[in-house]
């Protein structure tokens, strides 16, 4: 009895000191998409002022496990050892819509939820050349010509095609959705006129200001980018849709590795450098931190949930 | 539109950049002099291991890879009758009769200045073209890609070969390929068998090293092959200063060569090989002495060399521009712009025009280095190549395919996949399928496929959609042509067999 006593005194003091070094090798965040991608910027600039938050010799290292849309990494993450060295960049409302629409190995209740980092809404968007100035013109239109008014999207059951179902809800109206093979050819078609409308992230339409015209950002307020455009609510649709990413870790991870890491976001968010550097990517600092970050993916998987009960796209 | 072009000038010729481009050129000539090891199989092999460079020192290296192995191809063709590279076959039939009688030195240095001259015509013509034609890029939506992708398709036909019924297998199963993965459309999955990793479709990377090369490197390992390398010991070399002035009289065969190169270059779906037949053909027509060639006339050398070069920088232009590859290296080379997240088409020349225009100039920079390093330096060395062990190279390069493969995703079931690619192509190359239908379908199938049902569901289900632009409507006609201009011509020619037969 003594001895059990002993050991487990022992061990616990063990594994204090253990969480007093930690980190005492390296942290792998693993991201789902390739070397180079938004995501993977992210998670590189964010990992070096993480280094610099956990102290002297803490030392991050991305680990990129691209394929099916960010599964794969996402996959990693989840069935990974929840001892604070292995995190994962996560995406919402992505990560956890396409537990939906496919088999997947994970859920919303596979993961710790450390901080969200980025909130990037998204838009209504059209070309500089295009008729419709005004959201309420480009709705009207839509009434006119039901599932005419052709709508670019980067890819099925993302953000960009919740936008749009969402709009479409709002405004009782049906667009004829496009889905494309990525951002980048939804915004070229759109440019070059194929398309009428686009749903892209606004961060897609930074310094393509002489070729889009955006009509509208979905979010509760308009965005530092384009304070000159109005948001949804502002002209009578409430839809707020718009892209998160941030950091997860493995379900399981010890009280005190967990605030640990959060505390050490939570300075992030005060951090001006981190900001600056993220904002010349077109990215908007939005720090929401352990259980409302946890809240705020429940609400984006409900959402997409609620979406592909009504709506399914496949 | 060409201000962007001396502004990327200074980074090019950074140390570094020159650097890549020279090491670039010197191991192309190196690929391209063994036999069986092509360009597109070197790029596809360095791709992965580019993954930490700067941009444009990887893309300095494939440029360079691809002009010296052009040149390269033909140190076999002329010391052995070996081409080295397919686009080399041309180059034997004049070239070896040289060596034979003593003059393979002479018909390398005809060789290196016509590669030079004609990697340099299709970096200029790539330089002058490519801004202008990324501008109009945006009318290129996805009707037009439909129709590019048709017109590609059907100018396979050319590749085809020898072999009908086996190219058009090799196409199909090409297309076949590029079905695997979630189709984008509807978001059903097609032959993934539950595999994640088939979600996003197979790697063109994956496939090519699979195809292009994991069998020769068998090859080389099954093969003991002892090379008759008498001739490399006797190429009896002036220096290439004092041989260029005697060269100036090709001057016609040059230009014509560089032009039928660079016209087969941007043409979707044909390649080196066509570019260097069509220009021999051509120069053979226009000789004074046809009776001449193929017994060693150094003309011959010169065309089949000028337009294999020529169709190089070209060959980017549909690439860069509309992201569709024409050939499979240019098909390697985008997907190593793509490994550093740059995405082709007009949004390249606009968000990294320092590199999609350093990339030019690099193409340049090779094709005038060739001179120095293949034909100046090192002609003789470059012929000792032939005598490296062959199963010491052949273990190397499958350790470097290896490594390369699971660098692109980090996951070993790319390397089965290329694994698997590369039995498919060892068997392929032992039963004579041709390759590029292969690579061809995947891309332009693909993209038929894709860009034909998005057409479609733009225009709510109406074909007329598919006609429905100026931009289409060219590209309509130019698909025609293709198909019936070898039909009419046959008819021509028959006409004219029955009437001399009438007369």
């Amino acid at each position: 009895m003594f001895k059990k006593t002993l050991a487990t005194i022992l061990l616990s003091a063990l594994s204090a000191t253990a969480f007093a070094d930690y980190p005492d090798k390296p942290i792998a965040v693993i991201v789902g998409y390739s070397a180079g991608g938004g995501t993977d910027v992210l998670a590189r600039v964010v990992g070096k002022y993480l280094e610099k938050e956990l102290g002297d010799d803490a030392s991050v290292v991305v680990k990129n496990q691209p394929g099916a849309g960010g599964q794969i990494g996402f996959t990693s993450v989840a069935k990974a050892k929840p001892d604070g060295y292995t995190l994962g960049t996560f995406n919402l409302p992505a990560a956890l819509a396409l537990t939906f629409d496919r088999h997947a190995a994970y859920d919303a209740d596979s993961f710790d939820y450390i901080a969200n980092v980025v909130h990037d809404p998204n838009t209504i968007v059209v070309s500089r050349n295009s008729p419709y100035r005004s959201l309420d013109e480009l709705i009207e239109a839509a009434k006119a010509k039901p599932r005419s008014l052709s709508v670019a999207l980067a890819s099925l059951g993302g953000n960009d095609h919740f936008s749009a179902l969402l709009m479409e809800a709002a405004a009782g109206v049906d667009f004829n959705l496009i889905p494309f093979e990525g951002a980048s050819m939804a915004r070229t078609t759109l440019m070059g006129g194929h398309v009428e409308v686009g749903t892209m992230a606004l961060s897609q339409t930074v310094g393509f200001e002489d070729d889009l015209r955006v009509l509208a950002v979905l979010d509760d307020q308009r965005s530092a980018y384009a304070p000159d455009v109005p948001t949804a609510k502002e002209q009578g649709y409430d839809v707020e849709m718009g892209s998160y990413r941030g950091f997860v870790a493995p379900k399981g991870l010890p009280d005190a590795l967990e605030s640990r890491l959060e505390a050490a976001f939570r300075h992030l968010a005060d951090n001006q450098d981190l900001r600056q550097e993220l904002t010349a990517q077109g990215n908007s600092l939005d720090i929401v931190v352990g259980e409302d970050y946890r809240e705020l993916a429940e609400r984006q998987s409900d959402i997409a949930g609620d979406l592909w009960k009504h709506q399914p796209w496949k | 539109m060409y201000g962007n072009l001396i502004d990327a000038l200074p980074a090019v010729l950074s140390l570094g950049n020159i650097f890549a481009v020279v090491i670039g050129v010197i191991a192309g000539i190196c690929v391209g002099a063994l036999p069986g090891l092509s360009a597109t199989m070197a790029i596809s092999v360095l791709i992965p291991f580019t993954f930490g460079m700067d941009p444009l020192v990887a893309l300095g290296m494939m440029a360079g890879i691809y002009n010296g192995a052009m040149y390269g191809g033909s140190i076999p063709a002329v010391l052995l009758r070996i081409p080295g590279t397919p686009a080399a076959v041309a180059t034997s039939f004049d070239g070896y009769p040289m060596a034979q009688q003593g003059r393979g030195g002479y018909a390398l240095q005809v060789a290196v200045v016509s590669s030079a001259l004609g990697g340099i015509a299709s970096a200029l013509v790539l330089m002058l073209l490519a801004p202008p034609l990324a501008k109009v890029t945006l009318l290129f939506g996805p009707t037009e890609i439909f129709w590019v992708a048709v017109f590609g398709m059907s100018a396979i036909v050319f590749l085809l070969g020898g072999d009908i019924i086996k190219g058009l297998i090799s196409a199909a199963f090409g297309v076949f390929v590029s079905l695997i993965g979630v189709d984008t459309i509807t978001g059903y999955e097609r032959y993934t068998f539950g595999h994640l990793e088939l979600l996003d479709g197979i790697n063109i990377v994956v496939l090519l090293v699979g195809l292009y090369a994991l069998p020769p490197a068998i090859g080389l390992l099954e093969e003991v092959r002892d090379f008759d390398t008498q001739n490399t010991g006797r190429l009896n070399t002036t220096s290439i200063w004092k041989a260029i002035p005697s060269m100036l009289k090709y001057w016609k065969t040059w230009l014509r060569s560089s032009v039928i190169g660079v016209f087969v270059g941007i043409l979707p779906g044909a390649g080196g090989s066509m570019a260097a037949f069509l220009s021999y053909n051509e120069a053979r027509r226009a000789s004074k002495n046809p009776e001449d060639w193929g017994k060693g006339e150094p003309e011959g050398v010169a065309a089949s060399e000028t337009s294999n070069n020529a169709d190089t920088a070209a060959a980017l232009i549909p690439a860069l521009t509309l992201g569709i590859p024409g050939t499979a290296v240019a098909a390697v080379m985008l997907g190593g712009l793509l490994i550093h997240g740059l995405q082709p088409g007009p949004m390249l020349f606009r968000d990294n025009p320092e590199i999609v225009f350093g990339f030019m100039w690099q193409f340049l920079f090779a094709a005038i280095l060739l001179i120095f390093l293949g034909g100046a330096l090192a002609t003789n060395s470059f012929a000792q190549v032939l005598r490296l062990p062959r199963p010491l190279l052949g273990a190397i390069i499958i350790a470097l395919v290896f490594i390369g493969v699971y660098s692109i995703n980090n996951r070993m079931f790319d390397v089965y996949l290329m694994l698997g690619f590369g039995l498919i192509g060892y068997f392929m190359d032992k039963l004579k399928f041709p390759l590029p239908p292969v690579v061809l379908g995947l891309i332009l199938g693909g993209f038929a496929e894709q860009n034909l049902r998005l057409a479609l569901r733009i225009g709510g289900g109406d074909w007329s959609i598919l006609a429905s632009s100026p931009t289409a409507k060219v590209l309509i006609a130019m698909v025609l042509l293709v198909i019936v201009s070898p039909i009419i011509s046959r008819r021509l020619r028959a006409r004219k067999a029955s009437k001399k037969v009438a007369a």
